[in-house]
């Protein structure tokens, strides 16, 4: 059995997989444990996208690579990697695309730019909407001045309602 | 006025028209890859059969072709044939490995023992290795040059064609 047990971790030790030691340097933060570990892990899980889903977090998703991510992320926190760091570790691999919460750089920064271009936009097109519609009409929609000595349409009824008169 | 409220309409329409039109006949599943040009994580992952651990380290100095698959993806057994066949045709010259993730041991066996095997195929645990290639979805085949830098990513079940261009590129750098 006690051979069994030491082929076994010799096996595990054998495998290596990528670790982010390489790719992000060493843990810049305190090892999570407890509650704080879940608590944080499933903050950060829930700003990285699911990649084989459409548009969930790995925190939502039920997929496996999901579930694989989180459990990524769970034990980068209890290692000590910063939120940052995890981000960093995942943006390496998948791209901007992999961060639900896109950063302010490049052509992402247009994703936080241009709402707020189009809001002074809209406000700056009702303002003029508004100022023109308070200015009096001028030109040919002028309404009549009541000036009935020069008005050609008022002295033509004034002429007929004198013809019948007499 | 109205002239500059339909200005403004027609250039946010053309913009967004543009986006549109670019993104046509783009797999939205397909992620640009950060990865190509940049060094190709490592990895020593236990072979399917032999038990043997692969070390990806050891074939620097060769191209090396990745190919993340998985037994419940049927657009992999349709490149399989594909991929055992063209990796025969460079013998020593380029290494050939598959990694599995996401799967059962013997059904992998089993896969590999119905359709046959040129080159190794290592099983991921927990998808570590899958996620530090950033790995969206199988098939994915990445291509390696000597210095294992990777040069290319290719999505999707691979044709011998592409295969062949994407292997020429890591054996010329």
């Amino acid at each position: 059995m006690r051979k069994l047990a030491l082929i076994a971790v010799l096996l595990l030790l054998a495998v290596k997989v990528p670790d982010a030691d390489t790719l992000v340097g060493p843990p810049k933060g305190q090892p999570l444990a407890g509650d704080e570990l879940t608590r944080t892990t499933q903050e950060v899980a829930s700003t990285i996208r699911c990649p084989v889903c459409q548009g969930l977090s790995i925190a939502d998703s039920p997929a496996e690579m999901a579930q694989n991510m989180r459990a990524q992320v769970r034990e980068l926190l209890s290692r000590g990697y910063t939120r940052d760091q995890i981000s960093s570790y995942f943006e390496r691999s998948y791209g901007q695309f992999v961060l639900l919460k896109p950063k302010f750089q490049g052509v992402s920064s247009l994703v936080w730019t241009l709402p707020i271009f189009a809001l002074i936009l809209g406000v700056v097109i009702v303002f003029m909407k508004m100022k023109s519609l308070e200015q009096p009409p001028s030109g040919n929609q002028q309404p009549a001045t009541g000036n009935s000595e020069t008005d050609p349409y008022l002295a033509r009824v004034r002429e007929l309602v004198e013809g019948e008169q007499k | 006025m109205n002239r500059t409220v339909l200005t403004i309409g027609l250039v946010i329409a053309g913009a967004l028209c543009a986006v549109f039109y670019l993104a046509l006949g783009k797999d939205p599943s397909a992620i640009d890859s950060p990865l190509i040009g940049k060094a190709a994580p490592d990895f020593a992952l236990k072979a399917v059969g032999t038990g043997e651990t692969i070390d990806l380290a050891k074939y620097r100095g060769k191209p090396v072709v990745v190919n993340f698959w998985a037994t419940w993806c049927h657009p992999c057994w349709d490149e399989h044939p594909t991929l055992t066949a063209v990796s025969q045709t460079y013998g020593d010259n380029v290494q050939f490995l598959g990694v599995v993730f996401q799967d059962d041991e013997t059904k992998i066996t089993n896969f590999l023992r119905e359709r046959g095997w040129t080159y190794p195929t290592l099983v991921d645990q927990r998808g570590k290795t899958a996620i530090a290639y950033g790995v969206g979805g199988v098939p994915e085949t990445f291509f390696l040059n000597r210095q294992g830098k990777i040069v290319a990513k290719y999505v999707g079940p691979i044709t011998p064609d592409e295969l062949r261009t994407d292997v020429a590129k890591a054996m010329a750098e």
